[in-house]
């Protein structure tokens, strides 16, 4: 490994401290206290090392000069000031909170900013004021697929939810407020529907299963809090449908905070927003060491954060998560191994 | 105990033995008393409800429900407390006018207002049965709600 991948796979994040961290990380018995995923995984095909950064849940107003815009602003900058440059960016969804033409414009004209490509889904916020019609007018279709240095990205629209309002009578506006709470217990379970999962089988038929596959939804493809919609209804159908591959990397947004999951060859994990933090829901985490700390609601940057997800030749995968403020514990701050 | 034995004498003495009358420190209610009481409390928690999802409080468009759903990480539990952004032992109602004042950049309310009362129910209610553990440090989320608006 030369310097600068290595500091990647390290997953050093930008504050001083973290250097100290250099020697206990390189020790195996520190290897296997954070070896989640294992670092080496027999069976995908080799891939061209390279990284990708993650941006997700900006949450725009439509209020001139809000300070989510500026994070947002913070967190393109971050990103394209990295050392060792992403080659895309991929972002996952609530890119605005009402909804609103302008909050989505708003959002599209900073994410232009980026110096790199990005691929981006949308979230339940971009979505229920006018069922994606803006969203999909300025970003294109809601999932999509493409290969990158022998990896296959997949991007999918998990947050599509049976249709309650008709019924009920309620307006655009009324169906995107109710949505815009996330214990709203009108609403339903959402997940990425029949055509979606037609549409990935097509899609995966053709892969061999060493094939490397990163798969991105708004919501975890587990279920970890179905209350608050921290799941997805068909995320059973579609870890059968990916069932064959060796290795799976799964990232999501929406919970806006470090949670980390393997359920059989999917391996997950939770991203920071650039808005605020979910407090962690009133169940036992999986990996209950693998969370950030509590906030500081006096600095509007701390538990927000920026991504940097590392790649090697056998798809091991470390999710840097670059926190704004001092948020991680010494263990994800070393990097998340998936 | 020794209060309520002497008036069980006197009651005894008199022949009028109402066994409820007894038990109660307080004038006896009726059930329908009682119904309405629990009706007052779960009306000043919907309030409460209305106001924590309630942009209106500050002007960035930000709610109390945006980071605190189902109002997990008010943590009522523990307060009064020694609260660092207080700088100060304080009460859950100075918080709740702390983070309306910061982070939702409004107009903190009046101490004894029926909204501060009201977002305090909410919050106390959505933490019922859990043990009261005053400076306690930890983030403690809502009882688990499996559907509904998390009271009655
Ligand atoms: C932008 C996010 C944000 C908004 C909006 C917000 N808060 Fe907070 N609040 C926080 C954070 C973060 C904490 C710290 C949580 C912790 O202690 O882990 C906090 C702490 C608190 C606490 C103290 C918890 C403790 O144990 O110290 C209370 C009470 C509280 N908030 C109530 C409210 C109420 C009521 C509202 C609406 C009027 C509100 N907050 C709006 C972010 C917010
Ligand atoms: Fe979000
Ligand atoms: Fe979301």
């Amino acid at each position: 490994m030369d310097k600068i991948s290595r500091r990647q796979f390290l997953g050093m994040s930008t504050k001083v401290g973290a250097a100290t961290m250099f020697t206990g990380i390189l020790a195996p018995s520190a290897t296997s206290f954070f070896g989640l995923g294992g670092v080496s995984h027999a069976g995908t095909r080799k891939i061209s090392e390279f990284n990708f950064a993650i941006l997700t849940d900006a949450h725009l107003y439509n209020i001139a000069d809000h300070k989510f815009d500026h994070i947002l602003e913070k967190a393109v900058a971050d990103v394209n000031g990295l050392a060792n440059k992403p080659d895309f960016v991929l972002y996952g969804g609530d890119l605005g909170q009402s909804g609103k033409k302008e909050e989505l414009a708003k959002g599209k004209k900073i994410l232009d900013k980026l110096t790199v490509p990005y691929k981006i889904i949308p979230g339940e916020h971009d979505y229920y004021l006018d069922m994606g019609a803006e969203w999909r007018g300025m970003f294109g279709p809601e999932h999509w697929s493409f290969d990158h240095k022998g990896v296959h990205f997949i991007g999918m629209n998990s947050i599509l939810i049976k249709d309650f309002w008709t019924a009920r009578g309620l307006t655009p506006v009324e169906r995107m407020g109710l949505l815009e709470e996330l214990e709203c217990h009108q609403c339903g379970a959402w997940g990425v529907g029949e055509a979606q999962l037609e549409w990935l089988k097509a899609d995966v038929k053709k892969l061999s299963p060493d094939t490397p596959v990163v798969i991105m939804t708004h919501s975890p493809l587990w279920d970890y809090y179905p209350r608050w919609n921290f799941q997805t209804l068909d995320a059973p159908e579609i870890r059968a449908i990916l069932k064959k591959f060796e290795k799976v990397i799964a990232i999501h947004g929406h919970v806006h905070q470090v949670v980390y999951n393997k359920i059989g060859n999917i391996h997950s994990a939770g991203l920071l927003s650039t808005s605020w933090p979910w407090p962690y829901p009133p169940v036992t985490l999986p990996h209950p060491d693998i969370k950030m700390n509590r906030v500081d609601p006096g600095n509007f940057e701390d538990g927000l954060g920026t991504h940097q997800v590392s790649l090697s030749t056998d798809f091991a995968g470390m999710v840097n998560y670059r926190a704004f403020a001092d948020l991680l514990p010494a263990n994800v701050k070393r990097g998340l191994k998936l | 105990m020794h209060t309520s034995k002497l008036v069980l004498v006197a009651f005894t003495a008199l022949g009028v033995i109402s066994l409820t009358t007894l038990t109660y420190a307080k004038s006896p209610r009726t059930e329908k008393q009682i119904a309405d009481e629990n009706k007052a409390l779960t009306d000043v928690v919907a309030k409460g409800d209305a106001l924590w999802h309630n942009g209106g409080l500050g002007t960035n468009g930000l709610a109390c429900a945006n980071c605190h759903p189902d109002g997990s990480a008010s943590n009522p539990h523990t307060w009064p407390k020694f609260q660092t952004n207080l700088g100060k032992v304080g009460t859950m109602r100075d918080m709740v006018n702390w983070c309306i004042a910061v982070p939702m950049q409004g107009k903190p309310l009046a101490l004894d207002s029926d909204e501060l009362i009201a977002l305090e129910a909410y919050a106390t209610y959505t933490h019922r049965g859990v043990a009261i553990a005053p400076a306690k440090d930890e983030q403690h989320g809502a009882v688990p709600v499996k559907s509904g608006p998390g009271y009655p």
